[in-house]
Order: C-alpha cells, then sequence, then structure tokens
C-alpha cells in the first residue's frame, strides 16, 4: 500500500513538474512573440497572428492575478481560523485581533468612505515604528568604529556624516553638499543602476532554470 | 574567510565517496589535473576505465550524493530541518502551518541564539549577525542563550542610546515650541536651474487641462506618511484645480484607504462654499491590483476592464479601451521595487504619455537613473523640501487668479514663514506668474544676459537696478500740462514685459504694437526701461522693442482710452488675469479661465501651511543632531580602543 502510495506521490510530482515546466515554456513563448507583428514581417494576418500569440500569456498571467488575490482571502481565514484556535486556550491577544477585526469590518461597512481607523490607529502606528527605526539606526551608527574599527568602518561613518550634514540646509556647508552631490551621483547612482543589471539578469537566470527545472520551487 | 570552500579537497572527497577502488594516498579529484601528475584516474564507475583526460560529461557521471561527513555544519543543519520538516507537523484538519506553533517549536527554540540561529547560518554569518545586533543594542549570545533576557529600563549600558534619543526629541520638538530654534533657509520657491525632472514635471501637470485624464499610482502606506504625505496633496491639489479627473490605483491595498484619506484631507481644507471633490465625479478610486507586478501588467495589459470597477466594487462609468488614452501617467511611491514595476509594467503600454514620479529618499536615486535614462521618465520629485517648493510654485501660479484675498480661516494661507515670504506677499499677484522656460515666441532678445542661476524670487529677488533721469532731446509739450514720458512698442511682433531687466526673469505680461507705457526709469546702459503697467505694477521691458517719446498727461490718457475701447485692447497686456505656461518641448500659451467656470485656484491656496515651516526646521535640527550624536559616539569608541591597544580590539 505505501508502495504504491510512494509510485502515486512520484507521478503526482512528475505531472506537476511537467505542468508547471509547460505553462511557464508558453507563457514564455507567448510574451516573446506576442504583440509583436514586425516579427513576422509585413505579410497579411501578422497582426492577428500576433494578437493569437499573445493570448495564452494573457490569459495564464491573469490567472496568476486571481490567484493571488484569492490566496489573500485564504490567508484571511487561515489567520482568524488559527486564532480561533488559539482563543480556545486562552490566548489574550488572540481576541484582541479576532475582537478588532470584527470591529473593522463593521466600521467600513457601515460608515462607507470613513477613514478615520486609518488616520486613528495605523498612520500613528506605522509612523511610530519608523520612528523606532530611526532611532535604532542612528544608535547603531554611533556605535560603528566601536565594532568595526577598520577603513570600512570610519568610511560608513564618514559617509553617512556627509550625507546627513549635506541634506542640511545651511549655507556655510555648501562643500559638504558638493561631496553629497558627487557621492549620489557618481557611486549611488552607479550602484542603482548596477541594481536594475543584476536584477535584470538575475531575472532571466531563474527564469531559465525555473524552465530547465533546476529551480522545482513549484513543487515540480 | 576561515570556512572557504577548498575545490580541491572537495572533488577527492567526492571521488573517494564514488568507491572508485583506487588505493589511499593517491591523488584525487581536481588535484590530479595540476601540473606534474603522472598518470590520469580512472573517473567512470564501472569497469569502464579512463582512457583519456576526462570529459565534463564524465566528472558529472561521477557525481554522487556526498557523505554526510562531507557536509559542512550548515548544510547538515539546512539538512536536518528539510527532514524534520518534511514529517507531518499540522493536524490534519490545518490546512496551513499555524505561524505561532512554528515559531514556539521546541526545534527553533532550542536553538542558540532563537530563530536567527535556527536558519542555519554559518559561524561567519552568525559573527555579522552578532556584530549588527550589537550596534544595534539588542542582546548578544554570550550575554544569554534566550530571546527572553530583559535588559532593565534604566542601565549604564541603555544610558548612551537614552542620551541621544532625549537629545534628538527635544531637539526636533523645539521648532514646533518657539520660532526662536529656526536653522536653515527654507527651500527655494523655484526648483534650481541644474534640476530639469521637478520643473518639467511641475509644467506638464500645468499643462493639463480639464478634459484630459491623469493615471495616478498611488503606492505609499502610512509608513511613509510622513515623507509622502505633503508631496502627494500638493500633486493631487495642482490636477484637481486644473478639473482634471484623476484615476488613482494602487498594487498596495492600503494606499487605496490611504489616498482617499489625503483626499478627504483636501475636502477638509476647502470651505463650506467651495464645492467638495465627490468620487466619481471630480476623481475615481480604482480597484485593488493584487500580485505586484503581475497586478501591474494586467493593469496596462487590461486597462479597460480594470477603469470599470472602483474600490469599492461599484461601476465607474468610465470607458476606455487603452492605457494609451491617459494623458500623463503620474507615480507616487515609496520603494524602488515599485518604481521598477511601473516602469517595467506599464511604461511599455503607454507609448505618448509620460510617467512622472514622486518619490522618498530612499528610492531617489533609483528613480534618478531612471529619469536619466529614459525619456519617457520624468521627475522625480522627492522629500519633503521638494513639496514645500512645489507649493511655493502652486502659490505662485494659481494666486495669480485670485484679485481678492482668500479667505481667512484657520486652515488657509498661515502667516508668511519669514521675512522673506513678507516682501513677497507685498507683490502683486500677477508678479508671482513664473515660467520655467524661453517663451514661445521667438523675439530678438537684447544682448544682456544674467548668469543662468536659480533665481527664486522669494529669496533671490531682481536685482536693483540703477534709475537714472532719462535724457531726452524732445521737447516739452506746454509747459501748463504735465508730460509724461512713454514707451511705444514698435516691435510687429509680441513683446515681453518682464520682471527684471533681464530675459531670465520672469513674464509678466505681453505688450503689442502700439501699447504705450508710462516710463519711470532704465537701467544703467539704458538698454531696458522700467515701466509701469496700467494696474500700477512695476516691470521691465527691452529698449530696442519699443520707441520712446514724451506725451502729455492727456493723450497719454487717451491712448490709453481708445486702446481699452479698440479691438487692440483685446490683445494688450494680459495682466493680473493671465498665466503663462510651458511645458516639455511643446511651448503652449494659456489664457487663464475665470475661476468658476475654469480652473479652481482654491484647491491649491486653501491649504493648512502652519506646520510646513515648523516642519523644515525640525529636519535641520534633527539632522543636526543625529550627526552630533554619530561623530560623538563614534569618537568615544575610537579613543576607548584605541587606548585599549590592539589586543582589546582583537578580542
Amino acid at each position: 500500500m505505501s508502495n504504491r502510495t510512494g509510485r502515486g506521490q512520484g507521478f503526482g510530482i512528475a505531472l506537476s513538474a511537467f505542468v508547471a515546466f509547460a505553462v511557464g515554456a508558453v507563457t514564455a513563448l507567448s510574451l516573446l512573440l506576442g504583440d509583436n507583428p514586425a516579427l513576422f514581417g509585413d505579410q497579411p494576418g501578422s497582426a492577428q497572428l500576433a494578437g493569437l500569440l499573445a493570448l495564452p500569456a494573457d490569459v495564464l498571467l491573469r490567472l496568476v492575478t486571481i490567484v493571488v488575490a484569492l490566496s489573500i482571502v485564504i490567508g484571511i481565514a487561515n489567520l482568524l481560523t488559527t486564532h480561533v484556535g488559539r482563543l480556545s486556550r486562552g490566548k489574550f491577544y488572540s481576541a484582541v485581533l479576532l475582537a478588532s477585526f470584527g470591529f473593522t469590518v463593521y466600521w467600513y461597512v457601515t460608515r462607507r468612505g470613513d477613514t478615520s481607523l486609518l488616520e486613528a490607529v495605523q498612520v500613528p502606528i506605522e509612523s511610530a515604528l519608523a520612528a523606532l527605526l530611526c532611532l535604532s539606526l542612528l544608535h547603531g551608527g554611533s556605535r560603528v568604529l566601536g565594532k568595526r574599527a577598520d577603513i570600512w568602518g570610519l568610511l560608513f561613518v564618514a559617509v553617512a556624516v556627509i550625507v546627513l550634514l549635506a541634506s542640511t540646509p545651511i549655507a556655510e556647508l555648501a562643500p559638504v553638499q558638493a561631496w553629497r552631490d558627487w557621492l549620489m551621483r557618481v557611486p549611488v547612482g552607479a550602484g542603482a543602476r548596477a541594481m536594475l543589471i543584476g536584477i535584470a539578469l538575475g531575472t532571466v537566470v531563474t527564469g531559465v532554470r525555473a524552465l530547465l527545472g533546476q529551480d522545482r520551487s513549484v513543487r515540480g | 574567510m576561515d570556512e572557504e570552500f577548498n575545490w580541491l579537497e572537495y572533488s577527492e572527497s567526492m571521488e573517494a565517496t564514488a568507491g572508485d577502488g583506487e588505493a589511499p594516498g593517491k591523488s584525487r579529484g581536481l588535484r590530479r589535473f595540476l601540473p606534474g601528475r603522472p598518470s590520469l584516474p580512472r573517473l567512470r564507475r564501472g569497469s569502464r576505465a579512463a582512457s583519456g583526460p576526462p570529459s565534463a560529461s564524465d566528472i558529472l557521471e561521477g557525481q554522487d550524493e556526498r557523505a554526510l561527513a562531507d557536509l559542512d555544519e550548515r548544510l547538515r543543519a539546512l539538512r536536518e530541518r528539510s527532514v524534520a520538516a518534511s514529517q507531518p507537523a499540522a493536524p490534519a484538519h490545518q490546512a496551513l502551518y499555524d505561524v505561532d506553533d512554528l515559531l514556539a517549536s521546541p526545534d527553533l527554540q532550542s536553538k542558540p541564539g532563537g530563530v536567527i540561529s535556527a536558519v542555519a547560518l554559518s559561524k561567519a554569518q552568525e559573527r555579522q549577525v552578532e556584530m549588527l545586533r550589537d550596534i544595534v543594542g539588542g542582546p548578544s549570545q554570550s550575554q544569554g542563550t534566550g530571546g527572553d533576557r530583559q535588559l532593565p529600563v534604566f542601565s549604564l549600558d541603555a544610558a548612551p542610546r537614552l542620551l541621544g534619543t532625549a537629545l534628538l526629541i527635544l531637539v526636533v520638538c523645539l521648532p514646533f515650541v518657539s520660532s526662536d530654534y529656526a536653522e536653515g533657509e527654507l527651500p527655494p520657491s523655484v526648483f534650481p536651474e541644474d534640476r530639469h525632472g521637478p520643473r518639467d514635471m511641475y509644467n506638464l501637470l500645468d499643462n493639463l487641462s480639464r478634459d484630459d485624464y491623469v493615471l495616478v499610482g498611488f503606492e505609499y502606506g502610512p509608513t511613509a506618511a510622513g515623507e509622502l504625505d505633503l508631496l502627494a496633496d500638493l500633486l493631487l491639489r495642482h490636477i484637481f484645480a486644473q478639473r482634471v479627473k484623476p484615476l488613482i490605483v494602487s498594487s498596495n491595498p492600503i494606499a487605496v484607504v490611504h489616498a482617499q484619506n489625503v483626499i478627504k484631507d483636501i475636502n477638509r481644507s476647502l470651505s463650506s462654499a467651495d464645492a467638495q471633490l465627490v468620487h466619481g465625479e471630480d476623481y475615481f478610486l480604482l480597484r485593488y491590483l493584487p500580485g505586484g507586478a503581475l497586478g501591474l501588467r494586467e493593469l496596462s495589459e487590461n486597462f479597460a476592464d480594470i477603469v470599470r470597477i472602483s474600490a469599492r466594487g461599484l461601476p465607474t462609468g468610465l470607458e476606455f479601451a487603452a492605457l494609451e488614452e491617459m494623458t500623463e501617467l503620474l507615480l507616487i511611491a515609496e520603494s524602488a521595487e515599485v518604481i521598477r514595476n511601473w516602469v517595467e509594467q506599464v511604461l511599455p503600454e503607454a507609448e505618448g504619455s509620460r510617467l512622472l514620479v514622486a518619490t522618498g529618499y530612499a528610492a531617489q536615486p533609483l528613480a534618478q537613473a531612471y529619469a536619466e535614462g529614459m525619456e519617457q521618465i520624468v521627475g522625480p520629485l522627492f522629500g519633503i523640501r521638494d513639496a514645500f517648493t512645489y507649493g511655493e510654485k502652486l502659490r505662485a501660479t494659481f494666486g495669480a487668479f485670485v484679485s481678492v484675498e482668500p479667505p481667512v480661516g484657520p486652515v488657509i494661507e498661515p502667516a508668511p514663514v519669514n521675512a522673506e515670504s513678507d516682501s513677497q506677499a507685498e507683490l502683486p499677484r500677477a508678479t508671482q506668474a513664473e515660467i520655467e522656460d524661453a517663451p514661445a515666441t521667438a523675439l530678438p532678445q537684447p544682448t544682456e544676459t544674467a548668469p543662468p542661476t536659480a533665481t527664486p524670487f522669494m529669496t533671490d529677488t531682481p536685482p536693483a537696478p540703477t534709475l537714472t533721469p532719462l535724457p531726452t532731446d524732445k521737447p516739452a509739450p506746454t509747459a501748463t500740462e504735465a508730460s509724461i514720458r512713454i514707451v511705444e512698442v514698435t516691435s510687429d511682433q509680441r513683446v515681453n514685459i518682464r520682471l527684471g531687466p533681464t530675459t531670465v526673469h520672469d513674464i509678466l505680461a505681453l505688450g503689442y504694437k502700439g501699447d504705450m507705457f508710462e516710463v519711470i526709469g532704465s537701467n544703467g546702459d539704458g538698454s531696458w526701461y522700467q515701466i509701469l503697467l496700467p494696474a500700477g505694477v512695476e516691470a521691465w521691458i527691452a529698449a530696442f522693442l519699443v520707441e520712446e517719446r514724451v506725451v502729455s498727461a492727456s493723450e497719454f490718457a487717451g491712448a490709453q482710452d481708445s486702446a481699452s475701447a479698440s479691438e487692440s485692447a483685446a490683445r494688450a497686456v494680459m495682466q493680473l488675469g493671465f498665466t503663462l505656461r510651458l511645458g516639455k518641448n511643446r511651448p503652449r500659451f494659456y489664457q487663464a479661465q475665470p475661476p468658476p467656470s475654469g480652473d479652481r485656484p482654491e484647491l491649491a491656496l486653501h491649504r493648512d501651511r502652519s506646520l510646513e515651516t515648523p516642519r523644515l526646521q525640525a529636519m535641520t535640527l534633527g539632522t543636526l543632531a543625529a550627526v552630533l550624536v554619530i561623530v560623538f559616539g563614534n569618537t568615544i569608541y575610537a579613543l576607548r580602543g584605541l587606548l585599549r591597544g590592539p589586543r582589546a580590539q582583537g578580542r
């Protein structure tokens, strides 16, 4: 029995892998060829052909969007069931969460367009978290040389001080602003472009690996 | 690094695992390819013996599972965790794992250092985590194994952190309680000459007309509200003031609600007499786009479907065939990733439109790289200081519409921010009309030019020319009647009348052939006349475009009256009701419409600006305090390290 189950699982994995790779290949081909009549020259009907080839990618990507939206609903449902279970174990914060959820839904259903909860709860909480992050970064910045007293630590502190000082609108700090401008234009600009190139290359490599079956994050 | 991977040893161990039967001590793995090796090994398993150099396929074929003993500590830990995870841990009735149970599982809690160590970091990575934890003041592993160790609230270790925090909070609060702590200059009222992006962005939005639609990507939540709310508020006001309808969309669910909140704030700033902005008429809040980049792709591919549904799931009544029908795209985003998604997924489908980007400091470098590399992307506007400048420009432009003082109230037009703004408040509204580019009419310009520096008229007033008495060789009309020195426009083309005696000064009005203006002075070399416009506004006109004469007061008044009655009066100086708007690569003139039937300047003018200045000053003081804390703290630590010597540092 267990052998049969194992064989069934193996078949299921192979099938899911096949479906995943096939869908990926169809989507990639559809994106490459679709909506690009220039690939087919000036032949009559090339536009229709390109549109037809673009259709699979459109349909599949729309399905993905629907699945993602559905996963949010499932996530909410799972969150609620989890905390209902915790509630039975006497977890106080689960009760708070469930009550807050119910109250928020009631509020938005009965008071359409009222964003008071967002203003009174969400914005202050997230702003406070951002402020705490700022304080933590400040504290960390003041201790860098205590933990890394080398050229890189010194460079880090120097750049941080230059960028911060240059962001202050004080006329006496004009030379520092020139340094900041150079930093932002050359190293930071180069980094930003390098990130774009790196992301593009990484996306291509990941896509190819997935299509070749080397990256099996799809349970294939 | 002490755990550097050794390919030679790895290949040897792999081959040993394969068990090819070679005598121990003989070179294996990649070492055999090193120079000086006497003979080649048998790589293939089975009966076939290697008869030549092994190919890549041979090596791959020779690979087998590595022995557990060969795995380093990190890989072994990962393997153990994967084996443990493959066991059914959740009850059968539970479809998804309970995060709380996972985090509290004994497997994770038993790891020294808690969850972080449970992800099987290498020793080097653990050291880096320890260093980061120590830098930000968290409990180190050496201080205890559990994360439950509570640091006392008031301890000597926490004193520097508390002092730094207290200093920062105190300094940031000072500008809000007293104006004596103002530090630094306020942002200019116009964007500097070298920042073309924000200038083009303003002009493009200013060129929109009431038949245009703008797709607004509202991609930030409450976390970035402090940095981006002012910018979003001003950009939306600019759009609303021109009766352009924004279609607001977002791939962030909470941003959809936050956008509603920002518009609600705009409505609050309007007095009861002003019409409130109404969803479905003045703006459209479209449905949330799930899926991040895929959601944005759907927006670009299926735009017609998406604009039909509002954020509340109701029909909007909008009928658009494609994204191309949007006049412009405006993106207000907090993260670089969102900007990248918009550029990659949405922009390719919006041919003919530009993407105007407003963002925060964190995403500014990426947005700048995009704006410099792609002509279709304009901007970026970023941060509170840019928002302040944008607000000043908005106030100047739409202030020209208003001939009466704006309503006085707690939320309208607060007190001037400084002495310079006091002087600006004295200027007539028409003098606040600005342009950012050369005028569309190619008039011959005087040779005198000023250096192309930023000339914010709030802080950089036009140079005061020396007024010299005008020499006149013409006889005075009569002794009994007052004579007036005038200039008459002789150019066949429309001429510019400017705020100052250079071509870089703002244009205040236009003059046509035959128009007369009273002269009140000239610049040093006589190349410009200072004239008095009919409403009493002082302005400048180039001398080569006009002819100077001396006429009687009655003659001048008669000429003015006849001009006002004639057809030419309609195209005479359009002052106090005129604004000039120029767009990027598409200069256009716009005749201002009166507010009731055209633009809605109250949307741009009626906003609470009382906290803007203290906020900017608090930012300046806070930044200085942060620099002080960083420099002071690092100096102390560096000195302490030097005093302890290299031995203590290495510990």
